[in-house]
């Protein structure tokens, strides 16, 4: 895989309103950001998968009258995002995800 | 050893970024009573729009040494944002002790009043050219609403905040005591009292943060002359140094709250604890209480007590920030580093206003790059 054909794939997650993250198979390292060798370990043994879509928290700041955050994922990655709360947000509060415009973004 | 040093620094500068450069280097040209065509290194660095706000330019240090006159042997940029000159300083002494070279010009700044005019940061000034990406995940990164590095400090003082109890008054309290040693030192951009309600009543910018507790960008440079001999200064070099770089996007962090200080600082952390003065990075109040924890100087979840029972000022039992920090001096071109090496060579030198007794070292910090991933330690002293 390389990293246009994973923008790729991550497009079409989006656009069936799924949260997609890679995972290493040769050290079982998880992550988001997009690239065509695992970082921790070098390998191109990657694969794409799906995440539950359901994280918490893991910090948040309230800007410009929105909410920017970073959400950790069970299955242990983390990525950015805006996400609306109507009631206060708190880092280890639930998060689901939702897609606007096919971008992630959290509501809890 | 440093034999000339200098500021030229405005809140806005009228003329161009090369203009304001010479001055810098005029200043420090005259404390070294040398001239340009003594000078045989040469290093710099460039941030997008700092250069009368130029996204790129071509062959960057090369344009600049031609600007000014000077035909060093050695030219480099370094690109560790706002520690770049304190690695600069680093590779200075090398240049010295094992290629023979004399006279390495340190060079940083640029103007910051033009890409604050555009609303945008240096992280976010690519926001204006389409097609310009500073990131290979800008596509996952666009469309949202957030500020860098702004938007990154917030979110590591709100999970300090939760974690460690780090309470807004506590970060509050650490502005009153900077803007104290402002107002002290006599060469402050930003002057006069400030209470712990004046910071918490100031807007919150991107929460927690409120505006008072980060920094202002401006417009400026500094020259730092390293040469051989230390002329009329003192001979302040170097005594311990580390550096350290994580390059990683913060939520692949395992932990946002720890700093590549950690390991920066790792190797002399006794010697730390016995400086006569600390002059930490602080792009924003929470990044000072990061360098606080993890050069071992307090431990994690300490720093509300730490900083209401300790005296900062010069005459205190543990001067800090003495010249009141970027956040009161102003930050050049978005990098704080020559700010925290000029006050530490006023007051190595007897030459501060506030002046610290019988001082013969200063730890140094300096943090930054994209998403603070570059921190320098060094201890300066003779
Ligand atoms: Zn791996």
């Amino acid at each position: 895989m390389n990293e246009m054909e994973i923008y790729s794939i991550y497009k079409d997650y989006f656009a069936n309103s799924m949260l997609p993250y890679i995972k290493c198979k040769n050290c079982d390292y998880s992550f988001y950001y997009p690239r065509n060798r695992c970082p921790q370990c070098g390998s191109d043994k990657i694969e794409i998968k799906k995440s539950s879509g359901t994280g918490e928290i893991y910090s948040y700041t309230v800007f410009n009258n929105s909410i920017w955050a970073i959400v950790s994922f069970p299955e242990g990655f983390r990525l950015y995002m805006n996400i609306d709360s109507a009631g206060e947000p708190d880092v280890g509060k639930k998060i689901k995800i939702k897609f606007i415009d096919g971008r992630p973004y959290g509501s809890c | 050893m440093i034999k000339g040093f200098a500021e030229a620094v405005y809140k806005k500068y009228d003329g161009t970024a090369y203009d304001l450069m010479n001055e810098a280097l005029e200043k420090a040209l005259n404390m070294a009573g040398i001239q340009r065509s003594d000078i045989q290194g040469f290093i710099t660095t460039f941030l997008p729009g700092i250069f009368d706000g130029n996204i790129f330019l071509h062959f960057f240090p090369d344009q600049l040494c031609g600007y000014l006159g000077i035909n060093p042997k050695y030219i480099d940029s370094l690109d560790y944002g706002g520690p770049s000159v304190l690695a600069g300083l680093y590779r200075a002494e090398k240049l010295i002790k094992y290629e023979g070279l004399d006279n390495i010009l340190l060079l940083f700044g640029g103007k910051g009043s033009l890409v604050r005019q555009t609303r945008e940061t240096v992280d976010s000034y690519e926001n204006l050219y389409d097609g310009v990406t500073n990131t290979p995940y800008k596509q996952l990164l666009s469309g949202y609403s957030y500020k860098n590095p702004l938007s990154d400090y917030a979110l590591v003082a709100q999970r300090h905040k939760k974690i460690y109890g780090t309470a807004d008054e506590d970060r509050a309290r650490l502005m009153v005591k900077q803007r104290k040693n402002g107002n002290d030192s006599g060469y402050s951009m930003f002057t006069g009292d400030i209470s712990v309600d004046d910071v918490l009543s100031s807007p919150v910018i991107s929460s927690p943060l409120h505006l008072l507790e980060i920094v202002y960008p401006v417009d400026g440079f500094h020259a730092f002359i390293v040469s051989k001999s230390p002329g009329k200064l003192r001979p302040v070099k170097i005594k311990k140094y580390g550096e350290a770089h994580w390059s990683k996007l913060p939520p692949e962090l395992e932990e946002i709250m720890i700093t590549p200080a950690s390991e920066s600082s790792r190797n002399f952390r006794d010697e730390i604890k016995h400086c006569d003065a600390y002059e930490l990075y602080d792009s924003f109040s929470i990044t000072v209480i990061l360098q606080l924890e993890d050069t071992g100087i307090i431990k994690k979840g300490e720093f509300g007590k730490f900083i209401e029972k300790t005296d900062i000022s010069s005459s205190g039992d543990m001067p800090l920030n003495t010249g009141g920090g970027s956040i009161n001096r102003g930050q050049p071109a978005y990098m704080s580093g020559s700010v925290l090496l000029y006050e530490s060579l006023l007051q190595l030198n007897g030459m501060a206003k506030n002046q610290v007794r019988d001082i013969n070292s200063v730890f140094i910090n300096g943090i930054g790059g994209w998403s603070r991933n570059h921190s320098v330690s060094m201890i300066l002293g003779d």
